[in-house]
């Protein structure tokens, strides 16, 4: 199974440079670890310590926050996007 | 009766539409809260309102002061307006990024505008007006971003006006900025009724808006509780500008572009029921309508070139 990750500018110097790196994973925190084999640092940009997601940062699995489905434990499947973007102010 | 005062006693009071043509059935409905009927063209104007009634309730507001304030352009303009007529000088910051229309708005309003730079979008505002609030301390920041009033204005006005209109709503779609529309709709309606979804529709913009210098530097609206939402989805660009285009050759409605975003998200949630035989009432808040952006081509130019254009502002 593969899924295709989308990585912010901010953190492509995990991924050399690349926007759209893939990995696997039946959730989330096991695509982290996977991910994080090829893109050393990576994992811990996104998720704490303490093993949650980190303040500042929102990732979706084909455009739903996943804080609201699961979190980590999130389940994934094949062909799924993934988006990684900081958490920055809105329209106001 | 539509006899008034004065133009800000138009306030509120916002039409419901519905939106039969885009509804998937007679049963799963989508209907849309026209907020650019306030009275200077977005639901910023019933914030403005309410924040700078507590500001003058609690004194920090007197005849003379300054206002400083960051926004994307419609809080700006609402605040504005009712700044000159109060007898306030308002200060904007915002990004350089934001439509050619924001600006003439807000200096046709009286507000004077200091730029932020376009990477880091509306971050970039937000600093730098917290750095200029530490240098003028006389100076008043409303700060819509904490500000309760911003919430209120919706639990007390937005939500029981919806309710009154739309008593069987199942779910209710707003675009995710400062939060307040949803936080102060979504408890007035989770309160009241049994399952309602509430649910946020998150503009996805272009990298440039995401150009933080490091991580740390991100941010979280103070008034943003998760636990207030069902879901939040993120629509892009391209996605939030086909559903503007979408829902004006359909409906006839001329709409901004974080409507485009809160359509896409609403369809979604109506498919989603048709597909599972559930009746619902989705309400969509149209927080404005679409002349701030005529000159980014969204409505004229060929679908590739208006999404370049927008990709790289702060176009929600």
């Amino acid at each position: 199974m593969s899924v295709e990750v989308r990585v912010p500018t901010i953190l492509r110097s995990h991924t050399g440079g690349q926007k759209v790196v893939s990995g696997s994973g039946d959730t989330l925190a096991e695509l982290f670890e996977n991910l994080d084999a090829a893109h050393t640092g990576l994992k811990a940009r996104i998720v704490t310590d303490e093993g949650h997601l980190h303040r500042f940062v929102n990732v979706y699995v084909n455009d739903e926050d996943v804080r609201f489905i699961g979190g980590l434990e999130a389940k994934l499947s094949d062909g799924d996007s993934v988006t990684i973007l900081p958490a920055v102010a809105g329209g106001m | 009766m539509t006899r008034f005062a004065d133009i800000t006693a138009t306030l509120g009071d916002t039409p419901l539409v519905g939106l039969p043509r885009l509804s998937p059935s007679p049963e799963v409905r989508l209907w849309a809260k026209l907020e650019g009927a306030n009275p200077t063209g977005s639901v910023k104007d019933r914030v403005a309102a309410k924040m700078i009634e507590a500001a003058e309730d609690e004194g920090r507001l007197t005849e003379g002061s300054t206002i400083l304030e960051p926004t994307s352009g419609n809080t700006g303009i609402a605040v504005a307006m009712l700044a000159r007529r109060k007898g306030y000088r308002l200060v904007c910051v915002m990004p350089e990024n934001t439509s050619a229309e924001r600006r003439q708005l807000l200096t046709a309003f009286g507000a004077e505008i200091v730029f932020s730079p376009a990477a880091g979008g509306s971050n970039a505002a937000v600093a730098k007006a917290r750095q200029m609030a530490a240098e003028r301390p006389d100076w008043v920041m409303l700060n819509q971003y904490a500000n309760p009033a911003n919430e209120a204005a919706h639990y007390e006005g937005t939500g029981p006006e919806l309710l009154r209109d739309l008593p069987g709503i199942t779910h209710f779609v707003a675009g995710l900025g400062t939060t307040a529309t949803l936080m102060g709709v979504g408890r007035y309606l989770t309160e009241r009724v049994r399952d309602v979804q509430i649910v946020a529709a998150e503009p996805r913009y272009g990298e440039l808006v995401y150009g933080l210098r490091n991580l740390d530097e991100g941010f979280v609206p103070e008034l943003y509780d998760e636990k207030v939402l069902t879901r939040r989805l993120s629509v892009g660009t391209e996605d939030a500008l086909a559903r503007t285009r979408e829902v004006l050759a359909a409906e006839g409605l001329f709409v901004g572009l974080s409507t485009g975003a809160v359509l896409h998200a609403g369809l979604a949630l109506a498919r989603e029921a048709e597909r599972a035989g559930r009746a619902a009432d989705i309400a969509l808040l149209v927080a404005d309508g679409g002349w701030k952006y005529l000159s980014t081509g969204a409505y004229s130019a060929g679908l590739d070139a208006a999404v370049d254009t927008l990709d790289g502002q702060v176009w929600a």
